[in-house]
């Protein structure tokens, strides 16, 4: 098992943003953090927001913010299929913080609008820790 | 003289022409060579989305999700019609209005229709007929962005989920190969199929997936990324389309251009002869007049 490598293809719905080999991920699932190592048994899962940490085999990292969407594991492919995959480097404080106002404006009167406004602040603060 | 004279004026004119079309002809090729990989990198969405479409129905889970239901009354309907900002484009803005415009007839009749449009040469058209345009795009170049069609789909979803549409209906540029694009109008709402479920589900063999959290769950989220996918397809189709109707407008304006420059300075070169065919006879016949 330690010999074998993943690798980790991100799409978005405008281009191929990564496909490289991986030795070891981490991101986060609807309710909290998943790691993934060669080997996987299949996985279907629902993407949270936050940081997608890839190790590859030489050890150094790369790191992506990534906005919900879609894991699939099929052997060592991992496809994550998601709305934006931002390289951490790229994000920026002050548009996080604008996201986070946006959010925190959006009205929350019914149970729909409230739990979109909740998803829309998580977003943001999620966002925020990971802009420099 | 004077003859002369306004053909090598209009030669002129011409030829500036032609520089034009020539380069706009080369623009639209770059921005065609852009586009088209911009369409097939957004390939490889769809087709992924598609995969793990397949792979749910695998788990024998019934499709239920308000975007897969037609409502039982039909009363509001959008038509969505994409059409390009420029002209110079050729028959590409008419050839998608015209059965935009029969739809629009059609459905005027049994629903309550509010039209939107993309594209400022489709607003004038409608704007010509006198048609309401209730939503209006201007933003989408060569280039269509995700974030902006997303916002477009987000408001269609809440709408169709609340109840408020019924029906969406789309009209555009349908890319089938480099030399062949169709304008055509699909029903995006309610999503009839979702795409490649069963052929390719059949073909893999079957893989014992983990859902997380449940196929169920997995399913709600999908069909709405789903939706977005397929309306992002439409608009990048009708850009790449439209770069393509732009350069086959523009070499047929070049080649016409050179058809024209020829049959001008052939024209140009006659004139010529007979001026100096008519001066030499007068300059001999003056000195013919003089000797005698």
């Amino acid at each position: 098992m330690v010999d074998k490598q993943l690798q980790l293809v991100i799409v978005t719905p405008e281009r191929t943003v990564f496909d490289e080999p991986a030795s070891a991920l981490r991101f986060p699932l609807f309710d909290g953090q998943i790691g993934i190592l060669p080997g996987r048994a299949p996985l279907v899962g629902r993407l949270g927001y936050g940081e997608l940490k890839v190790t590859n085999a030489s050890g150094s990292e790369k790191s992506f913010f990534i906005d919900g969407g879609f894991v699939q594991v099929k052997g060592p492919v991992v496809s994550i299929l998601t709305a934006r995959a931002i390289p951490t480097a790229e994000v920026k404080r002050s548009d996080a913080e604008e996201a986070l106002k946006k959010a925190t404006a959006l009205p929350g009167t019914t149970e729909q609008q409230a739990a979109t406004k909740a998803r829309e602040i998580e977003r943001a603060r999620r966002l925020l820790t990971l802009a420099h | 003289m004077a003859k002369a004279r306004a053909i090598v004026k209009r030669l002129k004119a011409v030829k500036n022409i032609r520089k034009i079309t020539k380069t706009m002809e080369l623009i639209a090729t770059a921005r065609f060579k852009k586009a088209m990989d911009r369409a097939t990198e957004a390939a490889a969405y769809t087709k992924k989305i598609s995969e793990i479409v397949a792979d749910l129905s695998a788990t024998n889970l019934t499709f239920t999700h308000p975007l897969l239901k037609a409502h039982e009354t039909q009363t509001n309907g959008i038509l969505l019609i994409l059409t390009s900002n420029r002209g110079l484009c050729g028959g590409y803005n008419g050839a998608v209005l015209r059965p935009a415009l029969a739809r629009q007839k059609e459905l005027k009749s049994s629903l309550n229709l509010s039209v939107e449009c993309s594209g400022r040469r489709g607003l004038t058209f409608l704007k010509y007929q006198q048609i309401n345009v209730t939503e209006q795009f201007t933003n989408f170049e060569d280039k269509p962005g995700f974030d902006e069609v997303e916002a477009i789909a987000n408001r269609y979803i809440e709408l169709y989920c609340s109840g408020k549409l019924d029906r969406l209906d789309i009209a555009y540029t349908k890319f089938e190969s480099a030399s062949r694009q169709r304008a055509v109008v699909e029903t995006l709402l309610p999503i009839g199929s979702l795409g490649a479920a069963t052929g390719s589900a059949s073909t893999e063999k079957n893989i014992d997936y983990e859902f997380l959290p449940s196929a169920g769950e997995i399913l709600e989220e999908i069909v709405p990324a789903a939706f977005k996918a397929r309306l992002f397809k439409c608009f990048l189709d009708a850009a790449v389309s439209e770069q393509i109707a732009r350069r086959v407008a523009m070499k047929a304006a070049t080649e016409n251009a050179g058809d024209m420059i020829k049959s001008l300075s052939m024209q140009y070169n006659r004139a010529r002869q007979s001026q100096i065919t008519s001066e030499l006879s007068e300059i001999i016949g003056g000195a013919a007049a003089l000797e005698a």
